[in-house]
């Protein structure tokens, strides 16, 4: 069926997932799960990846780089096209929120597992999707349209209270931005962020927003059919960040109470509505100190950090995303979602946190995952697997659920102590330190506490004794097995049949 | 009571001494021929299995039970224990004796060198090859960053070898000059 906004939703049986890594995989699941087949697609970068072998069939696209393979239209959609593949579920990343990417599906007769271009294209641009949401009445943080003059910005400023942002209309990355702190700065700033608006994005224009301290960011999740309900699936907190990049999601959060649930969720859904939304989506939101609410943006795609919605909602949101697009109704309303227990997910990152989180890549010599009850994992690695520059360096999501934050928590400790990866540096001992303070376990943090307040404790190497006596007792080993091993003829059997022999008298 | 290390005790070796170095400390352990094992003089009762799956080795130290992965790299172990990846040098007595030396500016059979500890340009070489020198002694002026450095003598003995003459343009790390402490096998040549 064809919806006015041009949305395609009808029934399909075979599945094209344009991404790779854990969410191919989980998408790849959600999919045999509910007897739909399946496609793969994969650089060359990818060919031994475990999305290839997990999918019905798999199909090559190009060289490692994804601007050359998983970020061609053409080449997906001509994929989709020889193998039959009825609907293409994107991911999140890549073209997931490409608007000329969901229109090429619909133009080719193919269903995307997303909501309508339009709603993409509308919430990708901070301008018109702040607009757009005013006029639902939802809460943006205070701000001035772009463009007024100096004066009329100070006069702004003054009225909504200090400390404010100057920010840069055509900005991003925090380029182009300038938290004031008095009016007699505002000038001073008004001058630098221009000046560094125009050489970054040749648009000096800015404007003023209310600067949020002490804020946390916590999202709602959606859930739209193409029959006009949408649900909220409760909150995920998702403040722990550094330089934007999630690192520790839970839910419920610590700060939201049913009342604040429910309003935050109403508003959710309101913003959702003002585009028309179908499919799964998340509305973000900074909250600060008062409990004070504001629309941040929308991602109009599943998340990374899904899973912990999905274990205290007991809601599989990947299987109904594709329930959606197939132009199935919701099965649930808004009073059957019940949010029960606690879930906490931590992102396993290919990088050092002892070395200002540099990125480590290399291979992946040897992989054991964690297990037992309340544990789930979410990868895409395997051993032998190269961690290369070419895509983002999360490996797995480790996600831990218990009745209690408190469980979830000891959980989580246990599970990271069971993680075991070599080849790469990872990020696991940053969140056995980060789940050991005491501003974790009280629930004090905002987005700023990683960056500002938190540092890795380099001294915690309570087994360097234990270290230095396995290693030791490899290369003693290693040592006393070369010796055994001869020259040819100098023992009566072959050093192979022989060193089987002592390997058998290891045991 | 030290249980013998069954895998080790089966292959009748000579007593080891091992220094294995953790994140700047350092740990002395000796493996005797029983399969003994002391660290840093204390004897520790240690059963120890690599086991055929995955790559884990299990630990069993004074009874307590540790689950790690060990594997080599290039010029060190790397061991991951409940989540921390420690990287070891192991090196035998001898090994690490020599690795002393090296620091200290002597070489492996009784020969220092002296090297350019930056790229620069060669000022002045203030000896000739067969001459004594005493430790301490200017033996190159090094210009490097408009600033003149003095390198000196790493210990006493004959100059054996000089590699670079006034005006080269020397590499960091190249070796410049090489000093023989060892006088009688300098005499046998």
């Amino acid at each position: 069926m064809h919806r006015e906004d041009g949305l395609l939703v009808q029934r399909f049986d075979k599945l094209l997932i344009a991404n790779r890594g854990e969410i191919a995989m989980r998408i790849l699941r959600a999919a045999h799960e509910l007897g739909i087949r399946t496609v793969a697609v994969y650089s060359d970068a990818d060919r031994n990846s475990p999305h290839v072998r997990f999918a019905d069939e798999a199909y090559h696209i190009g060289p490692p780089p994804a601007r050359e393979s998983y970020l061609v239209i053409e080449k997906i959609i001509d994929v989709a096209r020889r193998a039959g593949a009825g609907a293409i579920h994107p991911g999140y990343g890549f073209l997931a929120e490409r608007e000329a990417f969901a229109q090429a599906c619909v133009d080719a007769g193919i269903v995307f597992v997303g909501p309508p271009a339009r709603a993409i294209a509308v919430m990708g641009d901070k301008l018109m999707a702040r607009s757009t949401v005013l006029a639902a009445d939802v809460p943006v943080v205070p701000g001035t349209e772009p463009g007024l003059s100096d004066a009329d910005m100070a006069a702004a400023a003054i009225k909504m209270g200090f400390p404010v942002l100057v920010k840069a209309a055509a900005g991003g990355g925090g380029k182009g931005m300038r938290p004031v702190h008095r009016a007699e700065d505002l000038t001073g700033a008004f001058e630098s962020a221009r000046r560094e608006a125009k050489a970054a994005f040749g648009d000096d224009t800015v404007y003023i927003e209310k600067m949020i301290t002490e804020s946390r960011h916590i999202e709602i999740q959606l859930l739209a059919d193409a029959h006009g309900n949408t649900i909220y699936l409760g909150e995920r907190e998702c403040s722990l960040q550094r330089r934007h990049q999630k690192l520790i999601e839970e839910a419920p959060s610590f700060v939201v109470d049913p009342d604040l649930r429910r309003r935050m969720g109403e508003v959710a859904v309101a913003a959702a509505r003002a585009v028309d939304y179908v499919n799964a989506g998340t509305i973000e939101f900074l909250v600060d100190r008062d409990k004070n609410f504001y629309f941040l943006e929308m991602n109009t795609r599943v998340q990374v950090e899904h899973p912990v919605t999905e274990l205290v909602t007991g809601v599989d949101i990947v299987q109904e995303q594709l329930r959606i697009a197939r132009g199935r109704r919701l099965r649930l309303r808004q009073e059957d979602v019940q949010i029960k227990g606690w879930a906490i997910e931590c992102r396993i990152n290919a990088e050092d946190p002892y070395n200002n989180y540099l990125p480590s890549t290399g291979t992946i010599t040897s992989v054991q995952l964690p297990n037992g009850p309340g544990v789930r994992i979410d990868t895409g690695v395997f051993e032998g697997n190269e961690i290369s520059p070419y895509y983002d360096s999360m490996i797995s999501k480790l996600i831990c659920y218990g009745e209690t934050r408190a469980e979830a928590v000891l959980r989580m400790r246990r599970a990271l102590e069971e993680y075991r990866i070599m080849g790469v540096k990872t990020n696991i001992p940053f969140h056995q330190q980060m789940l050991q303070r005491h501003r974790f376990m009280s629930g004090q943090f905002d987005t700023k506490f990683v960056e500002e307040r938190f540092s890795m404790d380099e001294r915690g190497a309570p087994y360097a004794l234990e270290a230095a006596l396995l290693a030791t007792l490899a290369a003693h080993t290693q040592t006393q097995e070369a010796a055994q091993l001869v020259a040819p003829g100098a023992r009566d059997t072959s050093n192979w049949k022989w060193l089987s022999r002592w390997e058998r008298l290891r045991r | 009571m030290v249980k013998p290390l069954g895998a080790l005790a089966a292959l009748n070796e000579v007593k080891m001494k091992y220094i294995a170095t953790v994140r700047d400390q350092e740990f002395t352990i000796d493996i005797d021929t029983d399969g003994r094992i002391q660290i840093n003089g204390e004897p520790y009762e240690v059963d120890y299995r690599r086991l055929p799956s995955g790559g884990v080795t299990s630990l069993l130290m004074n009874h307590r039970s540790l689950a790690a992965v060990v594997e080599e790299r290039i010029n060190h172990w790397e061991v991951l224990i409940e989540g921390e990846l420690y990287s070891v040098q192991v090196q035998d007595e001898r090994a690490y004796r020599l690795s002393r030396l090296r620091l200290s500016g002597l070489g492996v059979d009784g020969e220092a060198s002296v090297s350019s500890p930056m790229p620069g340009i060669i000022v002045a070489v203030r000896v000739s090859e067969g001459q004594a020198v005493r430790q301490g002694d200017k033996v190159i002026i090094l210009e490097s960053m408009k600033m003149e450095n003095e390198l000196r003598a790493p210990c006493d003995g004959i100059v054996t070898h000089i590699h670079v003459s006034a005006g080269a343009n020397v590499d960091k790390d190249q070796v410049l000059i090489v000093i023989s402490q060892d006088h009688e096998t300098q005499g046998e040549e």
